[in-house]
Parts: C-alpha cells; structure tokens; sequence
C-alpha cells in the first residue's frame, strides 16, 4: 500500500512538474517510445514471416499435381512454366500460362486467367514497367497488363511477380500440368545453422534496445534527485524518496509505452512504401504476437521501477542535497566476470551444432544472452579501472579524465549498448564470413573466364546455332563459349543386362573447344575424343562408344522410341585423344567434342544449347541485355549468374543488413549518448561558466567534451572487439566452420568512432551556449 | 573627471537583461594594489558590474578600461586571455571543478595560461600553503569543508599571480569565523603581492577589510573617486 501510495505520488510530482518535469518527462518517453516501436516491430517479425509464407504457399501447385505421372488434362487444368528473371539485382518472379481447358484454376490474388500476349502483374511490377527504369524489363516481357495480382498473391508489396498468357507452351516446350493451387505440405523448418543465427541476430539487435531502454528511463535522473532533497527537508525517509523517484520514472516509461505504440502504428501505415535490400511487407503483417506484446506492456513499467529504484542506490538525497556514492564505491569484478563465463560455458556444453540433428535454441539463446549482457556488466568495471590509471596531459584531457574518475557510472551506462551491439555484429559477422567462404569454395567458378551461363533443354539443332551467335551479336558480351550437345550411343545391340555403352557428344567452335579441353591446335572439321582427368574407369568406357573410324548414333531416343530415325556419324580415325580441362562452372566435359566442320549441328534429333557468356562489365546493363536476347530464343531459357554472385549477394545484402542494423543500433545509442551528455553540460552550467570567467578557452572545453565521450566508448569497443571476436570463435566452432576474417571488427570500431565525433560536435551548440556569463548570476 | 593611475576603471556603465535595468550608469575605478568593496543590497546590480568590470560580459554603453585598453575594443578571445593572464576570481560558492584533486584546481588557470603540469602544481602548493590548505592537496573539493573550500578558490585566484582578483561575495556561504579568516588571509596575500580586489559584498562587516567602498544601488554607483 505504501508503495503504491509513493508511486502514485511520484507519478503526480511527474505529471505537475511544470514547464521543466514535462520535459524531462517526455524526453523519457520519447526514448522509451523508441525502444518499445522497435521492440514491437520485432515481436511482429514471426507473424511476418507466417503471413508471406501462407501466402506463398497459396500460389504454389496443389500437392495433387505432383503425383505420379501427373494429373489428366481437363477443363481447369492449367500449363505452366517458370518465367523468372532478374533484373538490375532484383528478382523477377512469374510464370507462363496456357489454360487447357475452359474454366482454368486461377492462382489467388488473380481474378481473371491472362490470354495469351497478355499478363496479371504485380503493382510494383507494373510501375516499374511502366517507368523508363524499367524499359529493358519491357523488352523482356512484352506482354500487355490487362491484370493486377491482388495483396493475398503476392509475398510482399514491393515483389515483382506476373503470370504471363501463352499459346505455344506444351508440355513439350517445359509446360507442366496443374490442376489446383494451394500447397499444403508443412515447410521446411530452418536448417540448425540458419536458427542459432537467427537466435544471436534477435539477441544483437534486441538487446541494445534494452539496455536504451534502461538509459531512458534515467534521462533528467540527475535533476530528478535534486528535486529529492527538497522532499528529505520536510521530512521524507530515503526510502521513501526512491519509492517517489520510481514513480516519476513509471509515469515517464506508461508515457513511452503510449509513445512506442503511437510511434508504430503510424510507421506501420507506411511500411507498404518502404524497401529495404528488396524486402518490404504489408501493413497487416505487422502484427505484434499477443503474448511478446504483453510482455513489453509489463516489463518496460517494471523496469523503469527497477532501474530507478537500483540507481538510487548509488544516491543519497540528503535534505541539503543530492550525494552520489558511485565514485567511493569500487565496483567487483568476480561477479561480472562469472556471467559471460558462465555463458560460454553454456555454449560450449552445446556443443557443436550439425546440418541435420534438430537444435535446442534455448541454450543456445542464454548462452548468447549471457556473454553479451556479461559485456555490458564488465565495462562499468573496465571504464573506472582504466580511467583511474590515466594520468598527466593537457587541461581538456585532465578536465575529462578526472571528470569519468569521479563517476564513470553514466558514461558506462550510456556506452553499454554499443558493447553489446558490437559485439553481436562482430560475432555475426565472423559467422556470415565463414559461412560464405565455405559456399566460394564449393561452387568453383572462375567469373573471370564467363560471368553467365545459359541453357535451353528445348532448342535443338538449327536453333541452338542460332542462339550462340545471337549471344555472339548482343551488346556487351565479348566472348561466348557455346555448344550444343547431346548424348550419343554406340550402335547396335547390347546383351541382356547391359547398359548400351554412352557418351556426350558437345560441338562448338575451335575457340571454344579449347576452353573446354587441353586441345592445342585446331582446324574447322576436327574432331576429339576428350577423356576425364585422372579417371581411367570413365575414359574406358566412353572409349566404347567413341571407337575411332567407327560410326557413332546421334538420336539419343533411338532405343526407348521405336518409330525413332537413326542419325549416324563416323568419329574420323584421326581424332586425337585428349583431356578435359574445367569450363568456367569449374566442371569438366568428356565425351566427343566436334567442330561444326565435323558435325553439322542442324542434323542431331535432340540437343541443348549450353553458353558461358564472358560481358563487358562495363557496358551499362549488359547483364540485362544478356537477359533479353535469352528471353527472346525461349522465354524459359534459363539464365545463372556465374561465380555465386547470386548467393554471394544475399550474402553480402545479409552482412551489408547486419552492418546498417548495427549502425542504426549505434545511431540510437548515439541519441542516448547524446542526452546523456547534454544533460551533464546543463547540469554544470555554473562550473562552466566559471571556467569561462578564468579565461578558459572554448576548444579547450570542447576537447575536454571530446575526451569525456571517446574514452569510455573506446573502452567499450575494445571489450567489445575482445568480446565479439571471442563469442563469433566459439559459434564458429559450434557450426564446425573455420574463422577466416579477424578483421571483420574494423568497420563497426570505425562506425564507434564516428560516433564519438557526431556526439561531441552536436553537444558543442549546447557547450557554447552554457559557456556565456548567465551560470553566474545567482540573483 | 576619472581617477589618476587607476589600473582598471568603468564609465557610465548601463546594462539591461530584458526590460529590467541592471546597471544605469555605473562607474568604478581600482588602484594596483588596492582592496575596494562593491555595496549594495541584494538585486542592485553588483555582481553584473563585477562581470562587465572582467570582462565576463559587455556593457550596452559606456566603457571599462585597464591598462589604457577598452575592454569592449577587445574580441572575446582577447579578453578571456586577459582574463587568464591578468585577473583572478573567487565565488561565493568557491565553484571549484569538483572532479579535480585541490591542488589541481588551484594549478588550473596557470595550466590554461600554458604552464607545464608540475610547475602549474608547484606554485599551487606554495599558495595553498600560504592560505594553510596545503594539507587539503590531495583531496576533492566534495571531501572538504565550505571555509577550507573557500580559501583553495582564493588560492586558485592568487596562484597566477593576477594583476586584479575579483571576488563576488567570497564570504557569502561561510559562518563568520570562517568568513573572516578567508578574507584575512585574501586581502593580506593580495596586498603582499601587490594585487587589486573587487570585492563584491552586502555585508559591512566583510566591506571594512577593503581600503574604500563603492556602493551601488539601482543600478548607479557611488565612487568618491569619480566626481560626479
């Protein structure tokens, strides 16, 4: 009862502060406000992440579709062939259409199935085609929009996705046959891997907005406490005093909670207008889970009451003024210590974390939570035993230096959050480098022999020609290394039991021969049998088909189709033997390699044309112009970018991502930093003013400012560097991955000193203006 | 008619904060080494005469000269300099940097004016032990008492070696046995060093340490050395 009575009377002092306790009031709500919009934009992500997969999952085929052998053509069935693309780094979604009968299963979100020449767009598709930006995209799918695919067909609102009407798919040309959509098949669960990422991402970005939190609830403590005293002067007990100052900062923290919520619902209405790294989301998706919802509404009150009430511990508010104890009362190590051991303890107990065997995120979570909370414990500690060792230097250095020596409490406290963010992202990044390192090495692509690689199953024989050289002719492209290639067999019959004896037979030119073998000389006309390196068992066999002087069958079907004509071909008897050197995929072809001379290829019953297109990379657009030419020989020509330049975009757009989360954590450190700082310049207005009565010169005190905020955020970079550097090692080692890059801390201790500059330059304004005579007027 | 030799001296000082007037014509003059009380009750514009007298602010009219130089003539830069190498003040709260040891507060104004940090701690010492504060060296201004602080800001005023210290109620915070030692021991060092003070005060009983007064009431000052 007595609390709540002091708590309420804390609450009413708040909110009958005057001009002065509204202000200080709302600069805690506004920070609280803040942390509590990002807190619950984050409670929203797992509703997020639900709602564009339902979604997805609607557009998909029905499970119906995928049997055995296919489902009957009918009235709704539907051919469909995947369509997508890119384009200048974003994904092109769709697919091309032919309705079989006359009531086709419409996909959701569409209303009306797209008549040939025509396509259902999605509304970001749509604008972009219709922008100059998205010209070369038009070319592309010169289709008419007769359609817009509505929100419940599409993932998010920014995705380009289109179904585009067809009239010469078949099953034949890559059609495959649908009955319905709706695929109900639950989803793969997160790899291990992806989930202790996602564990140790929510814990680095989360838990500096705590610890803001917690810093907010303190903004104008220092002005509070004073206004205590006058409440011990009539008669006021201590702890009734913390009961009071617990109050206000609940008043502050309901406010900010009013704030957050305020702040969240109007960012939600836009949320549909914003991109980031190609990723948007429907306002509706944004929806706080009920039970993180509820835990924010208790906890960021409880913790402004617990903050407050632990703070003035360390203040002693005497009838004739306020007394803060921090400076004679020397923190303990052990205690801070024991916790971020305490979690690598537990992470190493994890131990290690394998592709398949499902993981226990919770360990994995406390163990994460521990050594970066255990961070944050031990700089208080770390500041005041490293500033009580620094000595000497100019008056701005000894002005600050003593100033964190009598009470670095605040500082500390204002600079936690960037131990713990930095940390975080120094651990998450040493993660994504091992990660993507691994990846680089399976892939083996060498982008600087061909930056793309195209293939069509359904352009054969006079085509496929046709399609090198319009390559060949695009604008940009500088080399093309193409072929077109079947399987052939050796003729006749083979014994009950056997497999008939087969090999790959790839014609190209002499220039491109060469890429792919080690042919040395060559002549239009020539042909080569190409054996595998360091594999004997292969070469022997391919040598049965590929008998010198020997006639060799080009239709590959002629076995499995009766009604099949027989194409045959001598390998000439002077072919050389040679060996297979690896293409630019990092793969090798063996088999019989032909000039055109040799094989005309406009004679093979069934071929694929393969191109490896080395570009120009400095011709604007040219992977776009690639894209088009693809797109005009066969729109589901498919069309891969070389070198993992896919995947390592993704990567690098994750690290990029956790790199600008990191900075936007900082920035709002920062702002805690910022007030902090400004909130000690205002409460030493006399003492500055005094100064400037001595003579003090301004750069003087603005070094001294200067010195006050790098030091303990050098302190804490540093804790944070050692502490980063050592959670990512042992995560490394729990993913049995290897660190390879101990120098991915280097850009965030750049982004921690930036910081320190913008912190001190934007508290100068402030500086100046206390630094006028007005402090010493006491009348 | 201005006084002859004075050091430092103020012309028809007018000064205003918003609509009310703070000075209205004051004027004012110091001797080296001469000790003058600046009276008055409370509101009638001491303290500002005091700031415009070092330089603290600019009057709206009139002039402040020492040495023969117009204060107002100066830049900021220039007067806060001058404000380094030839004045000194003490506050009626002391106002020491409460996060620097005593003798680093006394050593302050002469690192400010460049002298190396030992040197600066040197000459402090031997001023703290001239106001019997030496033992205090070590110690932060929180950990001693209101007199002792008191008489560590007259020495942090004295140490540079200032050619005119102002105190603006240097007593105001202290009981009487202690006011009367701090001002003692103030006037005794300044006169032996041959340094003025502005001595700023409502009480006649600190006023009768100074070698004149200067009363100032509603913002008009009464100097017998000017005739009116």
């Amino acid at each position: 009862m007595t609390w709540l009575r002091d708590l309420g009377l804390g609450i009413r002092f708040a909110a009958a502060g005057g001009r002065e306790g509204w202000a200080r009031t709302a600069l805690t709500a506004v920070g609280v406000g803040l942390g509590v919009a990002m807190l619950l934009v984050a409670s929203s992500v797992p509703h997020l992440l639900e709602q564009r997969s339902l979604r997805d999952q609607a557009r998909e085929e029905a499970a119906v579709s995928r049997t055995e052998g296919g489902v009957p053509k009918s009235e709704t069935t539907v051919l469909r062939a995947g369509a997508a693309t890119v384009y200048r780094g974003r994904e092109v979604e769709g697919f091309l259409m032919r309705a079989e009968g006359s009531r086709p299963a419409l996909p959701p979100g569409v209303t009306a199935f797209p008549a040939p020449g025509e396509m259902a767009a999605s509304p970001a598709l749509r604008d972009l085609l219709a922008s100059p930006e998205g010209g070369l995209l038009k070319e592309r799918l010169p289709y008419g929009i007769t359609a817009t695919i509505a929100d419940e067909g599409l993932r998010s609102p920014g995705e380009l996705y289109f179904y585009a009407g067809s009239d010469s798919l078949t099953p034949a040309t890559g059609g495959h046959r649908l009955a319905a959509y709706g695929d109900d098949t639950p989803g793969t669960p997160l790899t291990p891997v992806l989930v202790v990422l996602v564990i140790l991402i929510c814990v680095v970005l989360l838990a500096p907005v705590a610890i803001f939190i917690a810093t907010a609830v303190r903004f104008g403590g220092d002005r509070r406490d004073r206004r205590l005293a006058a409440l011990r002067l009539i008669g006021t007990d201590i702890r009734t005093t913390r009961r009071i100052a617990a109050g206000e900062a609940l008043f502050g923290s309901l406010l900010g909670l009013l704030a957050g919520l305020v702040f969240f619902l109007v960012g939600r209405r836009f949320v549909g207008h914003i991109e980031v790294w190609n990723h948007s989301a429907f306002p509706s998706d944004l929806t706080p889970a009920a039970w993180p919802a509820a835990l924010i509404a208790v906890a960021v009150p409880l913790s402004a009451v617990l903050v407050t009430l632990v703070a003035m511990r360390s203040v002693t508010a005497e009838p004739l003024g306020v007394v803060r104890g921090s400076g004679i009362r020397r923190r303990r190590l052990w205690w801070r210590v024991l916790v971020p051991a305490l979690g690598l303890a537990v992470l190493g107990l994890t131990g290690r974390v394998d592709e398949f065997t499902p993981v226990d995120p919770y360990p994995i979570a406390v163990g994460a939570v521990l050594v970066l909370f255990g961070l944050a414990l031990l700089l208080p500690w770390l500041v005041e035993a490293c500033v009580n060792l620094l000595r000497g230097g100019p008056p701005s250095w000894q002005l600050a230096v003593r100033r964190l020596q009598l009470d670095s409490g605040a500082a500390s406290r204002a600079v936690s959050g960037i131990a713990v963010a930095v940390a975080g992202a120094v651990a998450l990044q040493m993660l994504f480098a091992a990660m993507g390192d691994e990846f680089k090495q399976i892939t083996g692509q060498d982008p600087a022999r061909a930056q793309f690689h195209t293939y069509s199953e359904t352009v054969g024989g006079d085509a496929a020609t046709r399609t090198i050289e319009a390559f060949r002719s695009t604008e940009g492209v500088e080399r093309v290394i193409g072929t077109v290639e079947t399987y052939v067999t050796r003729p006749g019959k083979v014994e009950e039991g056997e497999i008939t004896p087969t090999t790959s037979l790839s014609i190209g030119d002499c220039a491109t021969l060469k890429e792919l073998a080690e042919i040395g000389s060559c002549e239009e006309g020539d042909a080569f049998v190409v054996h595998p390196r360091n594999n004997k068992r292969m070469s022997d066999w391919m040598d049965e088909t590929a008998r010198k002087g020997k006639e060799i069958e080009l239709n590959p079907t002629i076995d499995s189709n009766p009604g099949a004509r027989s194409v045959r071909w001598t390998l000439p008897a002077d072919a050389r033997t040679v060996t297979a050197a690896p293409d630019p995929l990092g793969e090798e072809h063996w088999g019989i390699m032909a000039t055109v001379g040799a094989v005309d290829p406009r004679t093979l019953p069934a071929a694929r044309t393969v191109a490896q297109i080395k570009v120009d990379e400095d011709v604007k657009d040219v992977a776009e112009h690639v894209r088009n030419t693809a797109a005009r020989i066969d729109p589901a020509m498919r069309v891969a970018a070389l070198t993992s330049v896919t995947r390592d975009r993704q990567y690098e757009s994750v690290q990029t991502g956790l790199r600008f989360g990191a900075v936007a954590t900082l920035m709002l450190i920062a702002a805690s930093m910022l007030i902090s700082q400004m909130e000690q310049l205002r409460e030493r207005r006399r003492l500055l003013s005094v100064l400037v009565a001595f003579g003090t010169r301004r750069v003087t005190l603005g070094w001294s400012v200067l010195w006050q905020t790098a030091v303990p955020v050098v302190i804490s970079l540093l804790i944070a560097t050692a502490g980063g550097l050592g959670l990512g090692a042992v995560m490394t080692w729990m993913l049995a991955k290897t660190v390879t890059r101990w120098w991915l801390f280097l850009p965030l201790a750049g982004a921690g000193g930036a910081l320190v500059v913008a912190v001190t330059l934007l508290s100068l304004p402030l500086l100046w203006r206390l630094m006028r005579p007005d402090g010493l007027r006491t009348e | 008619m201005t006084p002859a030799g004075s050091l430092l001296e103020a012309h028809d000082l007018r000064k205003t904060y918003g609509p009310t007037p703070a000075l209205d014509g004051a004027s004012f003059s110091v001797h080296p080494g001469e000790v003058v009380a600046v009276m008055g009750p409370s509101g009638s514009g001491k303290s500002t005469l005091l700031h415009c007298l070092a330089g603290i602010i600019t009057p709206d009219s009139g002039t402040v000269t020492y040495g023969g130089r117009e204060l107002s003539a100066m830049s900021d830069a220039e007067r806060s300099a001058l404000r380094r190498s030839d004045f000194g003040f003490v506050f009626q709260f002391g106002q020491l940097v409460p996060e620097l040891t005593c003798v680093e507060n006394v050593a302050l104004p002469l690192r400010l004016n460049g002298v190396k940090r030992k040197q600066a701690e040197r000459t402090a010492l031997e001023w703290m032990e001239r106001l019997e504060v030496e033992d205090l060296a070590a110690q932060r201004p929180g950990e001693v008492s209101g007199g002792q602080g008191q008489r560590v800001a007259v020495a942090r005023a004295l140490a540079p070696s200032p050619k005119v210290v102002f105190a603006d109620e240097p007593t105001g915070a202290l009981d009487s046995l202690n006011g009367e030692r701090v001002m003692e021991l103030l006037t005794e060092s300044a006169r032996t060093a041959g340094t003025a003070v502005v001595l700023v005060t409502h009480e006649a009983r600190v006023a009768a340490y100074a070698d004149r007064d200067v009363v100032v009431r509603d913002g008009r000052s009464r100097d017998p050395e000017y005739a009116v």
